[in-house]
């Protein structure tokens, strides 16, 4: 994706990303008030009942982790990553310009690390400016809640999102069909996160790292070292075998 | 990579440079020295390696073994050392439609020193490109001189332009071929692939001939430049009558030719002078139609392209 295509998709990933949240801070006291009707709504499923059990314990922070990073950064941020990783390289190949991307003076490291920083900055950037905005919403609604934690969950999903957008960007430095890569990738990440919903497959799906609960722990906890960690490795390999496979790309 | 290639300033070395996708040997071990300065032209059917070639000189393809050269950089890695000494072209076109002309030849400058850049907006006017429009709005003529354009700008030793002059009408193709002899005359060393044999003819001191990835001897080319010299071919008006011609040829005795249409080449062993009055003798005095042309002594590049290719050049 060319730089200025990939801007006005993070501006428009940011918008909708912003009208979310929006949407669900303003909704908080509707939702508090029903909150018993619709703890007996989600029961039939269970995964859901245990999120309203953690919102109604929890109340405001655990609502907007559900809402903001658990619901909507987690699928539009998943199909974000997807969707900016995917034309990287393959889209490249695709549209035949790949002789001519990689025949200007510029090392093959380098032109893959620009790109693959411009995604990746198009992708974190819009979570931590909706993140930053969430102490304005809660104000509104006569919540208050400090920044720091939430820009610690704002990390979390990032590098988690990151590690979904590494395995999708090393997939189209290896391949010529951006539609097809794209296409796989997000039913990969629709099944997962379909996954995530049937109680006994949960433990199974990617979703698991960036539940609700695990971002409460960051809350009370801080980051979880070891699973940040182990997101960020998966991350670096990805990039670390994308830039192997780059370098020997033939156009 | 055992062998070395000599590192010279404005020389491409090359040191049995080779290529392999998968079964196929794109390129076989090839060695050739080109430069300091002058044009070479590489010429070849279609699949025959130029363009692996040509990419494997700036780093494009990776080459499976032998050793390269070009400006006094060594091609290692990436290449890297070698892009930023060479000006490339491409050889198929595809642009990013989306840029303007301008941004276009920005982007594909990207590295080079910004001098480079009003001289390529200088030579796309030169071509009377709208640099404001939209690159998606050019024919393919016009894209081809707008990569023309930045390949030609920056101020390098050596430049290696894969097929610069395919699509272009008659006219801009003279002026792109007057800009390459401008462009040698200062010194520069090209190395050009090309289909058409007029261009390259006219163009190029140098012609080097790649055949189903492998470089022909430029002796082996030269022996086969005397031998298409001592042919004589003789076209007539439609194909002849074979069997008549070979009656025709009955006292010469064995003589090789080679029927093609309505033309026929005959290579006389002892020489062109030997057989030759007497075999138009024959010809004018057989049955046969009176030829339409009759050609002998400095073989062109196209009868040279059908010795060694067996089929006919553009």
């Amino acid at each position: 994706m060319r730089p200025r295509g990939l801007l006005l998709f993070a501006a428009a990933y940011f918008v909708i990303l912003e009208l979310l949240l929006v949407a669900a801070a303003l909704a908080w006291p509707a939702f508090l008030e029903n909150i018993g009707a619709l703890r007996s709504m989600a029961a039939p499923i269970p995964v859901l009942g245990a999120a309203m059990d953690q919102i109604q314990e929890r109340g405001f922070p655990a609502y907007l982790l559900a809402q903001h990073f658990f619901k909507g950064c987690n699928t539009l941020g998943a199909a974000a990553a997807v969707l900016f990783a995917a034309p990287a390289v393959a889209g490249e190949a695709h549209r035949g310009t790949l002789e001519l991307w990689l025949a200007r003076p510029l090392s093959r490291r380098r032109i893959l690390l620009e790109r693959w920083g411009a995604g990746a900055l198009a992708l974190c950037v819009p979570i931590f400016l909706t993140t930053l905005t969430i102490p304005i919403l809660a104000e509104r609604i006569d919540e208050w809640d400090p920044l720091g934690p939430y820009l610690e969950c704002a990390l979390h999903q990032s590098l988690f999102l990151l590690a979904i957008y590494a395995v999708a960007f090393l997939w189209s430095t290896l391949g010529s069909h951006p539609g097809a890569i794209a296409l796989w990738m997000l039913f990969v990440t629709t099944f997962e996160f379909a996954i995530y919903m049937i109680k006994v497959w949960t433990h199974w799906s990617l979703f698991r790292l960036c539940d609700i609960q695990t971002l409460l722990d960051v809350i009370d906890h801080g980051l979880d070292v070891p699973l940040v960690g182990g997101l960020v490795l998966a991350s670096a390999a990805c990039l670390g075998a994308s830039l192997f496979a780059f370098e020997r790309r033939t156009p | 990579m055992s062998e070395r290639a000599s590192v010279e300033s404005g020389v491409i070395s090359i040191a049995g440079l080779a290529r392999r996708f998968g079964l196929v040997q794109a390129v076989h071990p090839l060695s050739v020295r080109i430069g300091p300065g002058g044009i070479t032209g590489l010429l070849g059917p279609n699949g025959s390696g130029k363009s692996t070639l040509l990419r494997m000189l700036i780093g494009l393809v990776r080459p499976n073994a032998g050793a390269a050269a070009v400006d006094g950089a060594r091609l290692v890695g990436d290449g890297l050392a070698v892009r930023r000494r060479v000006a490339y072209l491409c050889g198929e076109i595809h642009a990013y439609g989306e840029l303007t002309g301008r941004s276009h030849l920005a982007w594909c400058l990207r590295g080079r020193p910004r001098a480079s850049l009003q001289r390529a907006i200088d030579l796309a006017k030169r071509f009377e490109l709208p640099l404001a429009k939209p690159v998606r709005s050019y024919s393919h003529g016009m894209k081809r001189q707008l990569f023309l354009a930045a390949a030609l700008a920056p101020d390098v030793r050596v430049r290696i332009l894969d097929e610069p002059t395919e699509g272009l009408d008659p006219t801009r193709r003279r002026e792109v071929l007057e800009l390459l002899r401008e462009d040698a005359a200062r010194g520069t060393t090209l190395l050009f692939s090309s289909h058409h044999l007029g261009e390259v003819a006219r163009t190029c001191e140098r012609q080097l001939f790649l055949r189903r990835g492998e470089l022909l001897d430029e002796n082996a080319a030269g022996a086969l430049r005397e031998r298409a010299r001592l042919a004589l071919r003789v076209t007539w008006p439609a194909a002849p009558d074979a069997s008549e011609l070979e009656r025709v040829l009955v006292p010469l005795g064995p003589i090789e030719k080679r029927l093609d249409g309505a033309s026929a080449t005959f290579f006389f062993p002892g020489g062109l002078a030997d057989g030759r009055a007497a075999l138009l003798a024959l010809l004018l005095s057989s049955a046969l139609p009176d030829p339409r042309a009759i050609e002998y002594g400095e073989p062109s590049l196209a009868d040279l392209y059908r010795e060694l290719y067996g089929v006919e050049g553009v």
